[in-house]
């Protein structure tokens, strides 16, 4: 078997004598891959990275890295000699040192043929204006942006960002996703991102980690980790549809109270009889208006692009549908709204 | 637990300061000669009664200068009152035992005020209409006069954070000025103002050249004369103990209101400025008059008196071989100053790393030195070097090594460092909760050190501090007499020191010379860290 660049095997995370997330076994198999951590807070995703970095101990299972196990019950190299940067969600300037002497510490111990352009990175971070600045003279974001600058012309085996954007604006933000994103490929660094925003982790990551309940519930491709979650925990952490009950009537339908028949082809096979939950996610369902399967507007969430109507059937389920913001109407609360006919929903999640 | 070199080094240096305090509670259980039966029936009640008037005296007075000052330089805009604001600090510069000795010379008999009184109006019966202050109220005013700074400091400092949103919710619910001040500023700085007290109560209590200058028998002179005239060094220890434990109470006291000081100073964010009461004419006089009094009274009267038997008897400091003094001086502060900040470094850092709580309980322990009076620690390194010497060295038939620790400027120097190592500690460890432990974190990831991150980012960083805590302790080296009087070598002298001799000699004239000089110096440095002393 091939040697995987990067592999935690059956590891138990522990922060302060506690437990966080326990027999996580996690693989990226070649250089330059970027995975995403997501989980809500004080979850344990910052000690995984953390314990990666070798700041943390572990007393059980092992981490290797390039084939050269780094962490394990009686191993330990220490951080400095790991060649891991590790990106804190606080602000670690050195606060004695201005910005671009921050960032070009971390360039220090790369070879010169191996170094990326520090300017470029600057330009990319919008950095150029605080350069002379000190770490207390720039905001939360810019400090963000600063300490992602150093961890990134450090050239590291592994880097490992702890919610990088978490304190960056909007407005700038998916523009930095862009550009870490495009950078990082270019430059192949093996990157681990922890988030708790989806959208950034299904942006930037090849893969994405679920970490739920103390430990990782799912480790997929971003697709898969949406469309297929494969827990009840899963989808109510990713909050993005909802649970109805529902009996299987053939190996490609299912039969609902309120919404009738629904055709499609099953993630996992039920056998005919089973009574499932079935995953209704908001792109599941088509409005139309000449349909006669009619349900009751309980709230609208207006998201720029789309609305998402949360509807009520008759057995007072609430249920999510998308429609885009150029739809030629807009419903209002406590009016009908008409759902097409016949439902088809290409995978059928069920648990 | 890992036991690495820095969590080796660290416990070192906690342990080797812990040693004299674990020697005074040690020396509890020996027996001493049968003075002890003879002081306990006689002289000890003696040395507490008075030690609890000194005591009490001092807090009544340092509170009231203290509280009074730092409220009229903090609230009330008045001519001088940003001069005020830092001159009053002065009076740190002028150790208790040299206030004693200006006090006795302007009103004894014939004294600088007989002079005065003589040069204004003629000869005459004078002496019997200048007032007396001697005794325990000499020794009240003296210590009181040198030690209110910390009173004012502090609590200057806590009606400084004090949100200026604070005192309009006084006034918004329909409070008085006076009403304001005792309901809300008063109770608000409170925790303050005891942490003041309690610092000055544990100096109070560790005086010795004032109170020996007026013969007052407490216990820190019990215990200097249990040991010189009785020679009873268990019986010094015994009552080092009593002493020890009502400090080590202050002590707690002390950090527990300061932590709650904490509290009740304001978060990042910073506070609104508050705006200051500009007074008439008439009330501005009466802040200046009484800020300028206690100026006056506390460090312009000692700096004069000692300037003045210096410029009368010139002789006095062409005799002195002050450039010597000078080098004697310098050299213990350069010596002391850089053995506390070097193993201050290594102890905080060696805290920060191994992250272990037995070293930081000991630690804890080891710092309380500060606390315990300069004439306990010195005799408990004395009981200390006694006994190892008695038990190892001699035991192995080697040389013994009393020269090399008593007497020496080395067994001086070490009693300094344990004295004054939470004062470097301590200062250390307010510039280390500073620096966020993910900065030592990245540092490592960056490839860094444990040694090159202590070495290239720490040290840089607070370098600031270091030089902070240089003149601190430059500071209280000048000053510091038991310690200094009790272990320096044979012939070797400080201007403390001669100046304690000039005056227990009754030749108060000669003890100008030195006294104005130590000032002097001290003020220097004062002067320099005001700001930082000011704003914390």
């Amino acid at each position: 078997m091939a040697n995987n660049f990067f592999e935690i095997e059956n590891v138990s995370f522990v922060a302060g004598g506690k437990n966080k997330v326990n027999n996580v076994s996690l693989k990226i198999e070649n250089e330059g891959e970027i995975v995403c951590l997501l989980g809500p807070s004080g979850i344990g995703k910052t000690t995984i990275l953390r314990t990666i970095a070798g700041l943390e101990k572990i007393n059980k299972g092992k981490i290797n890295l390039k084939g050269r196990t780094i962490s394990s019950e009686n191993i330990h190299i220490e951080p400095e000699n790991r060649n891991i940067a590790l990106s804190f969600q606080e602000n670690s300037l050195f606060p004695h040192y201005n910005i671009e002497k921050n960032i070009n510490l971390g360039s220090d111990r790369v070879k010169d043929d191996k170094k990326i352009q520090t300017k470029e990175v600057i330009n990319f971070l919008n950095l150029n204006k605080i350069l002379n600045k000190f770490p207390h003279e720039i905001s939360a974001g810019e400090a963000q942006r600063a300490s992602l600058a150093r961890s990134l012309v450090s050239q590291p085996d592994l880097l490992m960002l702890d919610e990088p954007l978490s304190n960056v604006d909007q407005s700038f933000k998916e523009e930095i996703q862009v550009e870490l994103k495009q950078i990082l490929t270019n430059s192949k660094i093996t990157t681990i991102i922890v988030t708790h925003d989806s959208y950034e982790a299904f942006y930037l990551g090849s893969k994405c980690g679920i970490i739920l309940d103390g430990e990782l519930k799912q480790y997929d491709d971003p697709y898969n980790v949406y469309h297929l979650p494969n827990s009840v925990e899963v989808v109510n952490f990713l909050n993005r549809g909802t649970l109805i009950p529902a009996e299987v009537t053939s190996p490609k339908s299912l039969e609902n109270e309120d919404l009738g028949t629904i055709t499609g082809n099953f993630v996992r096979p039920f056998p005919i009889g089973s009574k499932v939950k079935l995953l209704i996610q908001p792109e599941d369902l088509q409005h139309d208006d000449a349909s006669n399967l009619k349900l009751e507007v309980v709230d609208r969430k207006f998201r720029g692009s789309n609305f998402i109507y949360t509807l009520k059937t008759l057995n007072n389920k609430l249920i999510p549908v998308f429609v885009h913001s150029h739809h030629i109407h807009q419903h209002e609360v406590d009016e009908k709204f008409g759902i097409k006919r016949p439902i088809h929903i290409d995978h059928i999640v069920c648990f | 637990m890992k036991f690495n070199s820095w969590y080796l080094s660290s416990f070192l240096v906690s342990f080797i300061v812990a040693i004299p305090i674990l020697t005074v509670f040690a020396s509890f259980f020996q027996e001493t000669t049968n003075y002890f039966d003879i002081l306990k029936n006689t002289f000890l009640i003696e040395y507490i009664y008075n030690s609890l008037i000194l005591l009490l005296g001092v807090l009544v007075l340092t509170l009231f200068l203290g509280v009074g000052c730092a409220y009229v330089v903090s609230f009330y805009e008045f001519p001088g009152v940003k001069f005020f604001k830092w001159a009053l600090i002065l009076s740190f510069a002028v150790p208790a035992y040299i206030y004693a000795y200006s006090l006795t010379a302007f009103f004894e008999n014939f004294g600088t005020l007989y002079s005065i009184f003589k040069s204004l109006f003629g000869p005459g019966e004078y002496n019997q209409s200048i007032p007396k202050f001697d005794g325990m109220l000499g020794a009240i005013l003296s210590i009181s006069f040198s030690l209110f700074g910390y009173v004012y400091v502090l609590t200057r400092a806590s009606f400084h954070y004090q949100s200026q949103n604070l005192i309009e919710l006084g006034q918004n619910l329909g409070f008085s000025k006076y009403k304001s001040f005792f309901k809300i500023i008063l109770p608000s700085a409170r925790p303050a103002i005891v942490a003041g007290l309690a610092l000055v109560a544990m100096e109070t209590l560790s005086d010795f050249g004032a109170v020996s200058f007026f013969g007052i028998a407490t216990l820190t002179t019990g215990i200097y004369d249990s040991w010189i005239s009785f020679d009873d060094l268990a019986f010094a220890n015994q009552l080092s103990f009593f002493l020890l434990l009502f400090i080590l109470g202050l002590f707690f006291i002390e950090n527990i209101s300061r932590k709650k000081a904490q509290y009740h100073s304001p978060v990042k964010g910073g506070i609104k400025e508050k705006k200051k009461i500009k007074l008439n004419f008439s009330k501005g006089f009466l802040a200046f008059g009484f800020c300028f009094l206690v100026f006056l009274v506390s460090f312009l009267f000692p700096v004069l008196q000692m300037l003045y038997w210096t410029i009368i008897f010139p002789k006095n400091l062409f005799d002195l071989n002050t450039f010597q003094l000078f080098i004697n001086t310098i050299y213990l502060v350069f010596l002391s100053s850089v053995v506390l900040v070097i193993f201050s470094f290594i102890s905080n850092y060696g805290n920060r790393v191994t992250k272990s709580k037995f070293l930081n309980y000991l630690t804890t322990f080891s710092i309380t030195g500060y606390a315990i009076p300069g004439v306990i620690l010195a005799v408990a390194f004395i009981t200390f070097i006694a006994w190892f010497d008695n038990a190892f060295i001699k035991a192995f038939e080697f040389n013994s090594i009393k020269r090399v620790f008593i007497g020496s400027i080395f067994g001086l120097v070490i009693v300094y460092f344990i004295r004054f190592y939470s004062l470097a500690y301590n200062g250390l460890k307010t510039g280390y909760e500073r620096i966020n432990r993910s900065i030592d974190e990245s540092s490592y990831l960056l490839g860094y050190s444990k040694i090159k991150t202590f070495l290239g980012i720490h040290v840089p960083y607070l370098k600031n501090s270091v030089f902070l805590i240089g003149i601190l302790i430059t500071i209280e080296v000048i000053k510091e007499l038991p310690i200094t009087l009790i272990l320096r070598p044979f012939n070797f002298e400080t201007f403390a020191t001669t100046a304690y001799i000039f005056a227990s000699q009754d030749l108060l004239e000669a003890a100008a010379v030195p006294s104005l000089f130590l000032i002097l110096i001290a003020s220097t440095f004062i002067l320099i860290t005001s700001k930082f002393i000011l704003k914390d």
